[in-house]
């Protein structure tokens, strides 16, 4: 095994070597499970400049954007908080233009980074968005925004879009190992397919674990290794939004954001506390349970429902029996040796 | 007769009897998974309920938050990717979706994206997410629309229904034949689509409203079925269901969180 170094640092760290001012950004999490405290790291060291990607926009794009991190935004859905009433931090740039947005559906916002991923330059998506305004009303794409080919195969037109490779992706998992082989589980929605198509990974993650958990559940690796350049280990790093497994969203919290995040002064008053006024993950639980008890943390802890282990055992790992004789020839080493030697096979 | 019922429990009763038994049904968040609950649970077993967010064949226990809500089951029978979930939609594996509207025109093409101009809208809404591909692709669709509007012009055209009536969608070449939305659930009844012209006409109307109350919602001279009828009463089964699985649901979001936040206050006392 040719395992790499430890790349195990603070999100401080991370987000300060691998996220500058003007990058792609992909949030890799899609929902579930919000890297929140890579997000609010990115808000306090005060990146500038971003093109966002998110394949939900909601919580984390409302913070970036809220911050004034983005210049323009790629995704398919954004937070309306409380209804048709409250405004949103992404309305609100839109009308007074300070960013811009380009919108996609689900399937083609993940079918950008999956050929991305794969080292396409485009994908095939379903051609019914033809007839609507997502195809006809383009933001700062433009003409790459879609672009309609015909299928060498059947002559159809076959309505593209074009790859995305951002420049970093960041993104909340379970458990990784600390060379970066990051496992996650349940709703799988876009998050392989966000990170792989990036040109550097950041992986926060609940817990660190021993490399020999990654290697007897490799179904459960969505990033290898060799691809990630950070590793942070932020227990409760997406509250308030939830990690299977380990807690459920706090309902209390999150409607919290919702409820300031419908208006400009709200919001800022809401980052001023948990964002900037929190250095990092620590001192945001601190805070936490100082305002709000730790019984809050503790009702919305997962209890196990543990996967069923799959077993990845072999009949033996050896060419070589009990007895010490090859499995398949009945030989012990040196009398295999002997036969090398007898058929002139060895050299001095 | 059986027990009384709130408006909220007559809406997803309506919609969860859209639901047969050995579909494969995509359900959005809100509504549309209480029903999905409820008719897995009680008459159809056998249907396979998926998300976009590639949770497939899943019998939610508790109301999920979203259609990626992994905690609101145990388990799950196939764990695939966003990717997957709108290929196997493409391919024809998907008989109903159901999809929330924020603005609707009379041949059911939506809109979930703007009010205003686009560019700089009055309100911007969520956006397409799923939307514009499951009902392009999905064998039929149900529209539910809680809070939205009727409207003649959509101010951004997010999601195709039957384009511009008549068979056009089916012209078009871009959908599968027959596709399209099959009907249309508002506060106020149960909309439909005439097979020929493609125009939403009112099918059925909930108890207590008048056509007049629901013709005034809507900008064009709304045709009315003959045979209109009534929603029918929910049945104390239904009823129980709903309140057990999420009681949130049947007393409808505002009045929840206003309860929500009382038990808080009380709590901090």
């Amino acid at each position: 095994m040719t395992l790499q170094k430890s790349k195990v640092m603070s999100v401080k760290e991370a987000v300060s070597q691998f996220v500058s001012d003007g990058d792609e950004l992909v949030i890799g999490n899609y929902t579930v499970g919000s890297c929140a405290d890579l997000v609010y790291e990115v808000v306090r060291q005060g990146r500038k400049g971003l093109t966002l990607y998110s394949q939900s926009g909601i919580f984390d794009i409302e913070v970036l954007v809220g911050a004034g991190c983005a210049e323009k935004l790629v995704t398919t859905y954004v937070l309306r908080p409380a209804g048709r009433r409250g405004g949103s931090a992404v309305e609100r740039a839109l009308q007074d233009g300070s960013m811009q947005m380009e919108d996609y559906t689900n399937f083609q916002y993940n079918a950008r980074l999956t050929a991305g991923m794969h080292g396409f330059s485009f994908m095939q998506v379903l051609e019914g968005a033809m007839a609507t305004d997502l195809f006809r009303k383009r933001s700062f794409l433009g003409d790459d925004k879609y672009r309609v080919i015909e299928c060498p195969y059947t002559g159809k037109n076959i309505l593209t879009v074009p790859a995305a490779n951002p420049d970093v992706c960041i993104v909340h998992v379970q458990r990784c190992d600390k060379f970066g082989n990051a496992q996650y589980w349940g709703a799988l929605g876009s998050v392989a397919a966000a990170a792989l198509a990036s040109k550097r990974i950041i992986v926060s993650c609940e817990e660190i674990v021993d490399h020999d958990i990654i290697q007897s559940s490799p179904h459960l690796t969505i990033i290898p290794a060799y691809r990630v350049n950070a590793v942070c280990e932020v227990p409760w790093g997406a509250h308030p939004t939830e990690v299977l497994g380990y807690y459920n969203v706090d309902q209390f919290m999150y409607g919290l954001f919702v409820t300031m995040d419908a208006t400009a002064d709200g919001l800022k008053t809401w980052m001023d506390e948990w964002v900037y006024g929190c250095e990092d993950r620590i001192a945001y639980i601190d805070h936490y349970v100082k305002k709000f008890g730790s019984r809050s943390l503790e009702n919305i802890r997962c209890k196990p429902y543990y996967s069923a282990p799959a077993n990845y055992g072999s009949a033996f790992t050896t060419r070589w029996d009990n007895e010490g004789k090859e499995r398949a020839m009945g030989l012990t080493l040196t009398e295999f040796e002997q036969v090398l030697k007898e058929r002139g096979l060895l050299y001095e | 007769m059986s027990k009384p019922y709130t408006l909220q429990e007559l809406l997803i009763i309506a919609v969860a009897r859209e639901i047969h038994d050995y579909e494969n049904v995509i359900l959005g968040v809100g509504l549309p998974t209480t029903a999905g609950a409820m008719a897995k649970a009680l008459y159809a077993p056998n249907a396979t309920l998926m998300m976009e967010s590639g949770i497939i064949d899943f019998e939610p226990l508790l109301p999920l938050n979203h259609i990626a809500d992994a905690h609101s089951c145990r388990g799950f029978s196939y764990a695939t990717d966003l990717f997957s979930a709108f290929t196997m939609t493409y391919r024809g594996f998907v008989d109903v979706c159901f999809l929330g509207v924020g603005q609707v025109d009379k041949y059911g093409n939506l809109n979930t994206t703007c009010i205003g101009d686009y560019y700089k809208p009055t309100t911007r809404l969520p956006g397409s997410g799923g939307a514009c591909d499951f009902i392009s692709y999905a064998k039929r669709t149900v529209l539910t629309m809680l809070g939205g509007n009727f409207a003649e012009k959509l101010d951004y055209f997010t999601s195709p229904g039957y384009l511009e009536g008549g068979s056009s969608r089916d012209d078009s070449g871009l959908f599968p034949q027959g596709s399209g939305p099959s009907m249309l659930l508002s506060t106020k009844g149960v909309f439909r689509f005439d097979p020929v012209t493609k125009e939403m006409y009112l099918a059925q109307i909930h108890p207590r409203v008048k056509v007049e109350d629901v013709k005034k919602d809507v900008p064009w001279d709304l045709k009315i079925s003959p045979d209109l009828s009534e929603t029918s009463h929910p049945t104390d089964e239904e009823i129980d269901f709903i309140r057990r699985f999420s009681p949130a649901a049947s007393s409808g979001r505002h009045l929840a969180i206003e309860l929500m936040i009382a038990n808080v206050m009380k709590q901090n006392k």
